[in-house]
């Protein structure tokens, strides 16, 4: 503790310099909320939009191409309707052969939300300027987000891979997996979108993951306790409850719907 | 809400209780939503009124995980109103977009027949 005295005494910059009080000098926060807060805000609504575009696009590819009309049941792999999506995402690690529809995603979406979690446990722990805590927390948030995205690159391998018995495409051959050109499942884009819209997700996951590494050994540092306040934590925490959130509109659009 | 204003670096050398109450019910709040979803794909048919109880559903969600992790309900009106009005022009962008795709699909299925 007499650590902490020391360096919360060595720099309390509102002692060094005179306060900022003027409205065109930083003296006024919009909205009541500090600048790198609302940058992050702004920065996300604007990453919020590149989702859409890739969510939207999903919704016009899928209504452009016919939808199965049959039964669940008689339920077959052709490119000439969009596929069922628990059809396509049925496989589980360490269960093969055996039909999980949507149990590895339901897995993933569990993760991903207790990350969330113990990121805000995180930024409060950081409120309570409790290092131990916010250590303890984002360590907990790195695993879980590297868990997530082992788990993405386990789905990717499996659905390039394909099925056991693939399907018999319109040239007669019988193709297996998915590239960017061909895939069993269905018309060309479902593949496409389903590399372009969890890719584009996962690369945002292993960003957060470097940010809340740096977060980590910055508090590790004292680098925010010296600071006085843990609103790092609290930004990059925005961050990655933004991508929880996205993960919750593509797994409703891409995997439920 | 009161638990969230303890914003201030608290006393030198002494480190107030957590207080995570309002977290774990959040979080039990999300875990029940998405069990629901569940729900639904296991016993109800695919059609419009499935994917609109999703939808739903997915926008409770959101708004939980906006609202309470991400703390945008405590915020100023100004910023709130500043995030959700240009999310709402993006459902009017997704509503056009995909009855456009089922347009296209028509026209392009008429033309082969």
């Amino acid at each position: 503790m007499a650590t902490t005295s020391t360096t919360q005494t060595l720099s309390s910059p509102s002692t060094q310099e005179q306060p900022r009080t003027g409205t065109w000098d930083g003296g006024n926060e919009p909205f009541k909320a500090s600048y790198g807060k609302l940058m992050m805000w702004f920065f996300l609504l604007s990453d919020a939009f590149t989702f859409a575009a890739f969510l939207t696009t999903y919704g016009l590819m899928r209504h452009r191409h016919l939808a199965y009309t049959g039964t669940n049941e008689a339920f077959e792999f052709s490119t000439a309707y969009w596929p069922i999506p628990d059809k396509v995402f049925n496989a589980f690690p360490g269960l093969h052969g055996i039909d999980l529809p949507l149990g590895f995603v339901a897995l993933m979406t569990m993760i991903l939300i207790f990350s969330s979690v113990t990121m805000v446990l995180a930024v409060e722990a950081g409120h309570r300027m409790d290092k131990k805590d916010v250590q303890k927390w984002l360590l907990w948030t790195i695993l879980f987000g590297i868990t997530f995205i082992s788990c993405q690159a386990w789905e990717w391998s499996h659905f390039i891979a394909g099925t056991d018995e693939g399907t018999l495409m319109e040239d007669g051959t019988r193709f297996f997996g998915a590239n960017l050109q061909r895939n069993q499942y269905g018309p060309v884009l479902f593949a496409d979108l389903f590399f372009f819209i969890t890719g584009f997700h996962g690369t945002h996951v292993f960003s957060g993951i470097c940010l809340l590494i740096w977060s980590f050994i910055a508090t590790t540092n004292g680098t925010f306790e010296k600071r006085g306040h843990y609103e790092m934590v609290e930004k990059i925490g925005l961050y990655w409850h933004f991508v929880d959130l996205v993960w919750v509109f593509v797994f409703t659009f891409f995997y439920l719907v | 809400m009161a638990q969230h204003s303890s914003n201030q670096p608290p006393q030198l050398g002494e480190i107030p209780k957590p207080n995570t109450g309002w977290i774990w019910k959040t979080f039990w709040v999300l875990v029940g939503i998405t069990a629901l979803e569940f729900v639904f794909v296991f016993l109800m048919d695919p059609g419009t009124l499935r994917n609109t109880i999703f939808i739903i559903l997915t926008i409770f969600k959101a708004f939980f995980i906006v609202a309470e992790f991400m703390h945008l309900k405590h915020e100023t009106k100004g910023l709130i109103w500043t995030i959700l009005i240009p999310m709402g022009l993006l459902i009017w962008l997704l509503v056009a977009l995909v009855s456009e795709g089922s347009y296209v699909g028509e026209s392009i299925q008429n033309a082969l027949n």
